[in-house]
């Protein structure tokens, strides 16, 4: 009897069977999953695009107070990113010599940490800038795009505002400099503090210009920084964190993965960098600076000094060192090579 | 008498394989449809919401962030809303295979769809499983 049906026959009558019975639950069982899936990544992605805008926006901080307010003559600049074009504004204090003369033959670009401004009163950044002018150091310092009074932008963490420091350098080479009698500067350094110091390593490995950089409390990479702080901002668990990078991706064009200096410090020799960073750093541990010390010395031809400030906290080695950072500071960039000749 | 025994042991057992085979990678094709149209569009969207972003570039970061936004919560939106159709659609086609026996093209076509859950719910999984070193 067997051999005389069709086998194929069997089996689709058998599994009818079977379906019957238990497809309505097969069904049921994959809806319910695709459903759940759906519900899942659709939350997902809508929490995670939400954890983006927010992560890529910060409101403008005013500027509190200008270099007048501390005795010394400066003027306002405006000049554009490199690539992209935004419009920075910032400020151009010409160095004071020991003799009164006003000079800009070594000028430093001063650049500012996150959520803040050129004059960011936190770091003490204008009162720095005023010393280092006092010290015969002209100082072009501005507001990265979307912070202070620059063109609003995403905050990238450093991944576009590297641009900034490239337009700063640009200016200063071939701008319409606020002090034209001072002629143009002839040694270029840089300065940063938090992600300005993360910014002025990414910026200085691309730009030869750049002959010494002040790294004060720079960050190897965003990424460990930002799977902390993330979870803390949003109060959402931390599986939100790779999904916002992907939205911020999206929306805004931002790598967050590319901000690694460590990757690229290296390339900045035989150009001197000096790693500053606070013992008591919490929001960048002083180990970034140890990490960032050891890459850049991978270079055959590196000059690299650190100094740990006993006691700072995140980018406060200004305001506890004091006199101390200044002289360091200083000396280091007395020490690049290009003296001023305009009389002292 | 011989040839319709012969017809019924050979010729079946024959022909059977192919459609079996065939069958199954018409469930499969068509319980994968809905991830298809899911990923075309999510891919197109994804590309539409860059060149927003360049195309209002000089309006400033406002009307940037509102473009790219616009683009990419209607572009999830319609991706939903098609995959919920395209779902529907394939269920419609699994019931009436169902109807007329064709087992191996429903039993593809659900595990396709049982892929499917699986694979629109992978960037939750992966948020969960990618390693995550948080600084301390």
């Amino acid at each position: 009897m067997s051999s005389g049906r069709s086998p194929s026959g069997t089996s689709t009558i058998e599994a009818v069977a079977v379906t019957t019975t238990e497809g309505h639950r097969v069904r049921r069982v994959i809806v319910t999953l695709l459903t759940i899936s759906a519900i899942l990544t659709f939350a997902y992605s809508a929490l995670s695009i939400y954890i983006a805008t927010q992560l890529v926006y910060a409101p403008q901080k005013p500027i509190y107070a200008t270099p007048a307010s501390l005795g010394l003559i400066f003027r306002y600049v405006t000049f554009p990113s490199r690539e992209d074009h935004l419009q920075l504004r910032g400020w151009f204090i010409p160095g004071v010599l020991s003799s009164g003369r006003l000079t800009s033959q070594r000028t430093i670009i001063m650049v500012h940490g996150v959520r803040t401004n050129r004059a960011d009163k936190g770091a003490g950044l204008l009162k720095l800038s005023v010393e280092l002018a006092r010290h015969g150091f002209a100082v072009l310092a501005f507001d990265m795009r979307g912070s202070g009074e620059s063109q609003p932008a995403p905050l990238s963490l450093g991944y576009f505002e590297q641009r900034d420091v490239l337009g700063a350098v640009d200016f200063l080479r071939s701008g319409r400099l606020p002090f034209p009698e001072l002629g143009r500067p002839r040694v270029i350094t840089g300065w940063g503090v938090s992600l300005g110091a993360a910014t002025m390593l990414l910026a200085a490995a691309q730009e030869p210009a750049i002959r010494a950089i002040v790294s004060d409390s720079a960050f190897t990479d965003i990424i460990p920084i930002l799977e902390r702080e993330v979870p803390k901002g949003s109060h959402l668990p931390q599986l939100f964190t790779p999904g916002a990078l992907f939205a911020a991706r999206v929306i805004y064009g931002v790598d967050f993965y590319a901000v690694r200096p460590v990757d690229v410090v290296a390339s900045i020799a035989p150009r001197p960098i000096f790693f500053i960073q606070g013992t008591r750093d919490a929001f960048i541990p002083p180990s970034n600076m140890g990490d960032l010390a050891t890459a850049a010395r991978a270079a055959p031809n590196a000059n690299v000094q650190t100094w740990l400030v006993p006691g700072a906290t995140h980018a406060q080695s200004f305001n506890t060192a004091g006199k101390e950072y200044v002289d360091r500071v200083v000396a280091f960039y007395t020490a690049t090579p290009g003296q001023d000749s305009s009389g002292t | 008498m011989s040839s319709p025994s012969i017809d019924e042991s050979n010729a079946p057992a024959q022909s059977s394989a192919f459609p079996r085979k065939s069958g199954a990678w018409h469930g499969a094709l068509a319980g994968l449809i809905p991830l298809i149209l899911l990923i075309v569009i999510i891919i197109v969207v994804f590309i539409l919401t860059a060149v927003a972003r360049q195309l209002v570039a000089a309006s400033g970061f406002f009307a940037q962030q509102q473009a790219a936004l616009m683009v990419l919560i209607t572009g999830l939106v319609l991706a939903v809303g098609v995959y919920i159709v395209a779902l529907v659609f394939t269920f419609r086609r699994v019931a009436a295979w169902k109807q007329g026996g064709a087992v191996v093209q429903v039993r593809a076509a659900l595990w396709a769809l049982g892929v499917t859950a699986l694979l629109v719910v992978l960037p939750v999984l992966l948020g969960i499983v990618l390693p995550q070193q948080p600084a301390p």
